[in-house]
Parts: structure tokens; C-alpha cells; sequence
């Protein structure tokens, strides 16, 4: 099965927010909070990334808590594909 | 006037999961009660073995999983034997949830129905049989959860196994016609090992929305059990909420 890169999750998750109206900012230091972002969004990225990979991502909520930043939801997708 | 006579003060308790957390509670303070108990979970915690060294003729327990029927099945075997029969049983061990629905494994998802849902029903199946095979009467509570009326994020499998509880808990008190009485105590959240996942934020959060100022604490739990088992009432089939109006 093939991962999906780091570059690849970015653009699904521009994907997600454009669906929204709203555009994914360059900075990957951007809070979640600013472009409105919520777990259910991460959600949808996460079946989106399952949906190209075809592995499940099964998560606990306490790590999502941790998540702030348009970064950590990429490194963490990153490493959910690993585990 | 009925013809069926009272269900007398639950003797010998049997509580799963008595290891931590509100289980140890209830099996403190139903030993300070004046009854007999056994208590297990997987892992017998040293407050439990230091209960079973205080109380050796009082109080039996055991490393048991409750999803495994067998070693269920052996340990009340050995407990009325060391105690006598068992006449009152208190559900108290499950797993908690803190994951989407979503992003729970169907692997969690079968756990936590199995640990919360299927093995309790299996436990009161197996102390109703000897209990009614043996003619006597007894008591059973079932510690179920406000998530079973009350929706809450990451905790849907768990609500589900909560809500089946309560839902038992009235058509077994139906069934059981007046022999025993069984009822729920649905808390609402405490600190604990099961709710140490839930942020800071979350639990502020339930603490403002509560009438009472405070989380529940298990203290003020376990008198409502002692007394589902112990005092003569006529509650039977009914889930008692203790949260301080949280969810009212
Ligand atoms: N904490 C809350 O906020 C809250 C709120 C409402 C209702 N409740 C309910 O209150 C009850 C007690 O919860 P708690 O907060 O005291 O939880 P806890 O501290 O996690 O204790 C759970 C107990 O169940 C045992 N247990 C778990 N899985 C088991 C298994 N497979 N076989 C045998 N024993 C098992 C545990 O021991 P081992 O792990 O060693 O097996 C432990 O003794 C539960 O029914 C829970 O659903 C809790």
C-alpha cells in the first residue's frame, strides 16, 4: 500500500477547506482555530487520506486534542499511515 | 396485598471490576456495611489484596477478566463456597472510549461491547440462574452512565453498551417478577482511570453546566448503591441518576 506523502495530505486538506470557501493558508504554523478547522474536518481528511491509501486510520481523540496547527495535522496523518 | 414476600438485604456481593475507581469504593464500603464481598478485575490492585489480607473471612477476590465466561463461571464457584451463595451482584467493571466513531477499529468497537455490554449480561445470567435454582432472592445493580441518556463526543460505542444496560436493567426487573430486584446508578463523570483521557477543557466544562459546582466523586455514589442493595425500598427497574443536574 502506498503512503500518501506530506505534500499529497496538504493538498487533500486545501481540498476539504475549499469545499468550505475557505483557502489553506502557505504557513504550516497556521492555528486551526484561525481558518476554522474542527475535528470533524480532520475527520473528513483522514477518510479522505484512507480513501487513496485504503487502510483504515483509526485514532484515539487525546492525540487530535494535541493537534493546533495546519502542521501537526500534517505530521500527524503522516505518522498515522506508519503505525 | 402480593403474595410475594420482600427481597431482604443483599448478603454476599459480588462486584466486578472492584479493583479501582468507583468499583473499590463500593466494595469498601459495602464490607464497612457489615457484608460479605467479592470483587475482581483483570488485575488485583494492592488496595484490593490489602482488603482481602484485612477481612480474610469477608472478602474473596481474583485476577478475572469478565469477558472470560470460564474463569467467571470458577470464580463465583469459588467465592460461594468461601462466602456462601451470592445474593446480590453489582456490574461495575467496562472499559471506557475516548476515539470518533468514526476512527474507532471495529476491533475496539467488538471490545467495548463485549466488556460492557455482553459480559455483564453473562454475569447475571449465570448469578440469577443459581440464585433462582437455589430459590433465593437477591439484588443486582448495574453502574451504567449519564452517556446513555445524554450524547457526548468520542463516546458512542461506550453510550451504546450504557444505554443496553439500562434498557436490561428494566425488562430483567419485568422478567424477574418481583425475586429480585434490579436497578441502574448511572453517574455522571469522575475523575478516574476511565475519565483521565478527557482534556481539562472538557472537564471544566461539564463542572460549569453542573448545578452542585463539582464533578460527581465516587463517594457520593456508592450510598446509592449500598442502599439499592442493602435498604428496603420498593425501587425496582429504575436507573438512578447521580450527576448533581448536570444533565437535567
Ligand atoms: N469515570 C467516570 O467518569 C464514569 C462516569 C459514569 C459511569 N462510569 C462507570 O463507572 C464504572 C466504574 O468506572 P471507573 O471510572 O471507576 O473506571 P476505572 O477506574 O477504569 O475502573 C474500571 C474497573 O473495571 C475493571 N475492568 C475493566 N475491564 C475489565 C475486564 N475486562 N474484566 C474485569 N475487570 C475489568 C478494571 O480493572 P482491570 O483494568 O484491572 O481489569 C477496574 O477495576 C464503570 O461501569 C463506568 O462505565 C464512570
Amino acid at each position: 500500500m502506498d503512503e500518501l506523502s506530506r505534500a499529497q495530505i496538504r493538498d487533500l486538506m486545501a481540498q476539504v477547506l475549499a469545499n468550505q470557501g475557505k483557502a489553506l493558508p502557505d504557513d504550516d504554523g497556521t492555528d486551526l482555530r484561525e481558518i476554522g478547522f474542527r475535528s470533524l474536518d480532520f475527520s473528513e481528511l483522514a477518510l479522505r487520506v484512507e480513501d487513496e491509501t485504503g487502510e483504515e486510520l483509526n485514532f484515539d481523540a487525546p492525540g487530535l486534542r494535541r493537534i493546533a496547527t495546519v502542521g501537526d495535522v500534517l505530521d500527524f496523518l503522516v505518522t498515522l499511515q506508519r503505525q | 396485598m402480593s403474595d410475594t414476600p420482600v427481597v431482604p438485604p443483599s448478603t454476599v456481593v459480588l462486584v466486578s471490576g472492584g479493583s479501582r475507581g468507583l468499583g473499590l469504593a463500593i466494595v469498601t464500603d459495602l464490607l464497612a456495611a457489615g457484608t460479605k464481598v467479592a470483587a475482581f478485575a483483570r488485575t488485583v490492585t494492592p488496595e484490593l489484596a490489602q482488603l482481602a489480607a484485612e477481612h480474610p473471612d469477608r472478602v474473596h477476590v481474583g485476577a478475572v477478566d469478565v469477558t472470560d465466561l470460564p474463569a467467571v463461571q470458577a470464580f463465583v464457584r469459588e467465592v460461594e463456597q468461601r462466602l456462601g451463595p451470592v445474593d446480590g451482584l453489582v456490574n461495575n467493571a467496562a472499559v471506557g472510549q475516548d476515539s470518533m466513531h468514526t476512527h474507532t477499529s471495529t476491533a475496539d468497537l467488538a471490545r467495548i461491547v463485549e466488556t460492557n455490554l455482553t459480559a455483564p449480561l453473562q454475569l447475571t445470567r449465570l448469578v440469577v440462574r443459581r440464585m433462582l435454582g437455589q430459590g433465593r432472592r437477591g439484588r443486582i445493580v448495574n453502574v451504567t452512565s449519564i452517556c446513555a441518556q445524554r450524547g457526548f463526543p468520542g463516546l458512542v460505542a461506550y453510550s451504546a453498551t450504557k444505554g443496553g444496560m439500562d434498557a436490561a436493567t428494566r425488562s430483567l426487573a419485568r422478567e424477574l417478577g418481583g425475586r429480585l430486584l434490579v436497578n441502574a446508578v448511572a453517574p455522571g463523570f469522575f475523575a478516574s482511570e476511565m475519565s483521565a483521557v478527557l482534556g481539562s477543557t472538557q472537564l471544566d466544562q461539564i463542572v460549569r453546566r453542573t448545578p452542585t459546582g463539582h464533578l460527581t466523586e465516587p463517594a457520593e455514589v456508592v450510598p446509592v448503591v449500598r442502599m439499592l442493595l442493602r435498604e428496603q425500598t420498593n425501587i425496582n427497574g429504575q436507573v438512578i441518576v447521580v450527576d448533581g443536574a448536570a444533565s437535567v
